[in-house]
């Protein structure tokens, strides 16, 4: 039923303007996979010579000199992809003046699986990409964590060497922040926010598509960090910390430039996130009237646009540090390795906020509609969005309590990272007080943020025993520290993706997702993920550092433990990407609005059609009106009725 | 509601009271860290029961039956609990914070009479100096385990030959990074009598997980009874004071048959030393990077060179040199 409308928008809008298809060898300079088969050599080919060249002229020596060359290759390589895909091509004829079709939308909507593989620039087919692109990530990064727990099964080493080791879990942690959770929020965000706010797209529609690409770009050269000669894969941890990153082997570069590609996607998304939703609101919809996720996405936008450039210039001070010789973190030349940390954490502390407020937004959205009831407490949860967004840029030195930095910043750091809990205290006493005499649908998304509120007060607490400076001396770089991280990442984000992934799964794709499968992959992942982490607040405690690929023999029995229960979690995923697949083929075809929501996006047929609504919805009051007879979010009428699709009544909601 | 409430709340008390959660309490920075550690405790166990107990109760009460199409209360928010759940909160976290700036002031308070010890640590070994403490040719004591009197406050200086180690005897709860280029600093005092491990927290590279030592806390007699030891030892040499060596400082790593040993971190030195000539051992001891073994990694520490007396190395290659057949003399 969705393709109608695709057929009809298309005929209508989309083909009339399309350019002609070329023939013959022409279609070699078209955009497109063929030209990225040539442009990505021609790349490599001019990278290579510019180092080898600059290099012959300056008399350096050797010519061949693999540092230079990855950062030459990690920079011109991946533009010559994407200039190959077509990234670049309306921007170029527009600077040069060729026509541009302007009204050419031959590049929105997708009509076969080949039309997710290109530059396109319809926000819902972006969406999906980059929810495929970063489950794809997070498989990748899974499976290393599997190959951490083998390892860590028993004390000694047994299958991996610590270089192997060491790389394994550097490279899973940056793999799940960088191209996983972010990413993923992003993605969501992307699908769903026009459609909240009554939009036809984002504002940006190529920038869009250009921030989707950068993301395999980083991928890969974060992944590929494996195949660098001597030492293969980035070793320093995530964190990458000078002066061991300085220190590492060339595979440490990956993760410096695989950064600033996932942190350019990351900018460029968050500036389209916040002009469309300053801008591209529908009539009558204020910002007291925007969906939590609406604001969640715009206070996390904010969070990016500010902290990001830190963590870029952190890494580009480590590559200059060791490719020109520079000597920002080098003691005996006056560097400051206590420097490094402040501007890293300067972004990375924020970038917890990055990676939890999105899920803030969708367990608000998740919890409302399936308590039936308004969200409680609606402007507070949104100025506490707020104060987090600014108290979350005054905390980032309690990561470095143990340091060695001035011991002064440590009470004033203590304070204000224990003063966020009051917000988050909030939106989770806030979640709790719209359960209360709800009607609760226990649904797949439903289990998964009502799993994700528990697991996130657990983090939240271990996050005051760490706030607290005296503990936090003992506690910190253990696996209390490891504990608390998943707690908050996988307990908080990925719970809060799952239940996302599962809520507008029918709105995606037009299928309804199997139910008890989607049941039995919470209840695995639930009891997986406790019986994985929460044992290891208690080795940690104990005496057991993190990062470290042996430890003493005391602690091998709950390792063990540890370990078969990852393996557990590990399984659980393939009930979800089963799931996911055979669903999205084979699933039954899914109403407008099975969940029977009241914000926009269910609103209209799924999948929605092209250009999202085919009249501008009128917005006349809360999103979360609930048990409220008659009350509306929005009114939609008129030319969608005519094209065949009526969206469902409001009205039917409440029947 | 109330009842959920209490049954968590006493359940987690329960959790958390009688599992030993935290390490031996070992020195006085310990007992303060642990009273924060419970204040902290307590207030969490209370919130987390509080809010497993809504939950539950709400999960259990509020249920929809299957095809219920009903909507809940249009409930919007009510002012005074909002009031009430953002000042408790805040009125809760102050108290930690207060109780955690006394109790961090007094845990580092550092007494004008205080001992002093270096730690340098580098990859991937701890050395610790006495500046006090003169061994042969006026060198300050250097020892690669770190022993103590008991009940006395030792203040530690602690530095980096290169990436950033932390210093941590889980026991005594305190950790300070080593840092190069600056002097980091932490307080102890020891008031068991044991031995402890001291462990690197910060990845230091590919032998983080064995960049471990111990920590030895004496009565006051056998403290100046170890300190003479090694005065001796420092003046004297021997084969025989270097098989006391190899055991203490080499065994963890490396097996040798004739000291009992069975580390295999590093090479079989049974194996390793045959044929090989006093030259060649006493360089893999003080470079040991110059030339590593088929199959192992540059994971020996480096600073044997500084930890030894020249008498104390002349009688470890000695030792050696015995102990694997006399070697090619």
């Amino acid at each position: 039923m969705a393709v109608d409308v695709h057929e009809a928008h298309d005929a209508e809008r989309g083909a009339a303007h399309a350019p002609p298809p070329r023939k013959g060898l022409r279609r070699l300079t078209g955009p497109g996979w063929l030209r990225v088969l040539w442009f990505v050599p021609l790349g490599w080919v001019l990278a290579t010579l510019l180092v080898i060249s600059v290099r012959s002229a300056m008399g350096f020596e050797p010519l061949w000199e693999l540092q230079v060359l990855i950062v030459s290759w990690t920079v011109i390589v991946p533009v010559a992809f994407l200039a190959g895909l077509g990234g670049f091509d309306y921007w170029l004829y527009w600077i040069s003046g060729r026509p541009s079709r302007p009204e050419d939308h031959s590049g929105h909507g997708a009509r076969t699986w080949k039309d997710y593989f290109r530059v396109n620039t319809d926000h819902k087919v972006i969406g999906v990409q980059y929810l495929v692109t970063t489950i794809f990530f997070f498989v990748a990064a899974g499976v290393m964590a599997m190959f951490m727990r083998a390892e860590l099964a028993r004390p000694g080493m047994q299958y991996v060497d610590t270089n192997t080791f060491n790389g394994l879990f550097s490279v899973h942690a940056s793999l799940m922040i960088f191209l996983f959770i972010i990413p993923a929020f992003a993605g969501l965000g992307n699908y769903v926010i026009p459609l909240m706010i009554g939009a036809p797209d984002m504002a940006f529609p190529r920038l869009n598509a250009l921030s989707f690409w950068l993301l395999p770009i980083a991928g890969l050269i974060m992944i590929s960090s494996y195949l660098v000669p001597d030492g293969g894969a980035f070793a320093a941890g995530w964190t990458n910390y000078v002066p061991l990153s300085v220190n590492q082997a060339d595979g440490n570069l990956m993760f410096q430039m695989g950064v600033q590609w996932a942190g350019a996607s990351s900018i460029m998304t968050a500036l389209n996130f916040l002009v469309t939703i300053i801008t591209m609101r529908a009539p009558g919809m204020s910002f007291w009237r925007m969906p939590l996720l609406v604001w969640a996405n715009f206070a996390t936008s904010t969070l990016v646009v500010l902290a990001t450039p830190f963590v870029a210039g952190s890494q580009f001070f480590i590559m200059f540090d060791r490719v020109l010789h520079t000597n920002f973190f080098n003691p005996d030349l006056g560097g400051n390795i206590i420097a490094y940390q402040h501007i890293f954490w300067f972004y990375s502390h924020p970038a917890v906020y990055i990676m939890m407020l999105p899920g803030f937004g969708i367990a608000s959205e998740v919890i409302s509609v399936f308590a039936r009831k308004p969200i409680f407490g609606y402007r507070l949860m949104a100025l506490s969005l707020m104060a987090i967004l600014i108290l979350g840029f005054s905390v980032w030195a309690h990561h470095m309590f143990v340091s060695g930095m001035q011991p002064w910043i440590r009470i004033p750091m203590m304070v204000t990272t224990l003063v966020i809990a009051v917000p988050t205290g909030i939106k989770v006493f806030s979640w709790l007080a719209t359960l209360w005499e709800g009607r609760l649908h226990f649904k797949t998304p439903m289990l998964f943020a009502s799993g994700f509120v528990s697991m996130f007060v657990i983090g939240g607490l271990s996050g005051i025993y760490l706030g607290s400076v005296p503990v936090d001396i003992h506690a910190s770089d253990t696996y209390f520290v490891v504990a608390h991280i998943h707690y908050v990442l996988f307990g908080g984000s990925l719970f809060t993706i799952f239940a996302g992934i599962y809520y507008w799964f029918p709105k995606m794709t037009g299928r309804m997702y199997n139910e008890r499968l989607g049941q039995l992959h919470f209840w695995l992942t639930f009891i997986g993920f406790n019986v994985t982490f929460f044992p290891m607040h208690w080795v940690g405690l104990q005496g057991m550092p993190r990062r470290v690929a042996d430890y003493a023999p005391e602690f091998g029995n709950w390792n063990f433990v540890i370990s078969i229960a990852s393996f557990g979690l590990g399984a659980s995923t393939v009930v979800f990407l089963y799931n996911m697949i055979v669903s999205w083929r084979r699933g039954p075809i899914a109403p407008g609005n099975p969940w029977r929501a009241l914000t926009l996006e269910w609103q209209v047929s799924s999948p929605p059609p092209i250009f999202n609504f085919d009249e501008v919805p009128q917005v006349v009051g809360s999103p979360y009106e609930y048990g409220t007879r008659g009350a509306r979010h929005a009114v939609l009428n008129g030319k969608a009725t005519e094209a065949g699709k009526a969206p469902e009544p409001v009205e039917a909601i409440h029947t | 509601m109330t009842l959920v409430g209490v049954a968590v709340g006493a359940a987690l008390a329960i959790v958390a009271v009688f599992i030993p959660w935290l390490p031996d309490a070992a020195s006085e920075q310990a007992d303060i860290i642990d009273s924060v550690y419970w204040v902290v405790t307590i207030i969490c166990v209370v919130v987390f029961a509080v809010v497993a107990g809504v939950s539950a109760y709400a999960i259990y009460k509020f249920r929809a039956p299957p095809g219920d199409m009903d909507d809940g209360s249009p409930i919007h928010g009510h002012t005074g609990l909002e009031i009430v759940w953002t000042l408790i909160p805040t009125v809760l976290v102050l108290v930690i914070a207060v109780f955690s700036a006394v109790a961090l002031t007094q845990a580092e308070d550092l007494p004008p009479d205080h001992r002093t010890i270096q730690v340098t640590a580098e990859q991937f070994a701890w050395t610790f100096t006495y500046p006090d403490i003169e061994v042969e040719g006026g060198k300050p004591l250097t020892t690669g385990e770190l022993v103590l009197p008991i009940d006395e406050t030792v203040g530690f200086e602690i530095t980096s030959k290169d990436v950033i180690h932390s210093f941590w005897v889980p026991q005594w709860r305190m950790k300070q990074d080593a840092v190069k280029g600056i002097t980091t600093q932490t307080t102890v005092k020891p008031t068991k009598l044991g031995t402890f491990p001291v462990i690197c927290t910060e990845l230091c590279g590919l032998g983080h997980a064995i960049m471990r030592s111990q920590a030895r806390v004496l009565s006051l007699a056998d403290f100046q009874a170890w300190v003479e030891e090694q005065q001796r030892l420092a003046r004297e040499g021997g084969s025989v004071q270097g098989k006391e060596l190899f055991t203490q400082q080499c065994g963890s790593c490396h097996v040798l048959a004739d000291a009992g040993t069975e580390g295999e971190v590093g090479p079989n030195l049974d194996e390793a030393l045959q044929g090989v000539d006093a030259d060649f051992i006493r360089e893999s001891i003080v470079d040991p990077s110059a030339e590593i073994a088929e199959g192992y990694q540059d994971a020996m520490p480096d600073n044997f060179g500084d930890l030894f007396t020249d008498p104390q190395l002349d009688g470890l290659v000695e030792y050696l040199l015995e102990a694997t057949g006399g070697g090619a003399q």
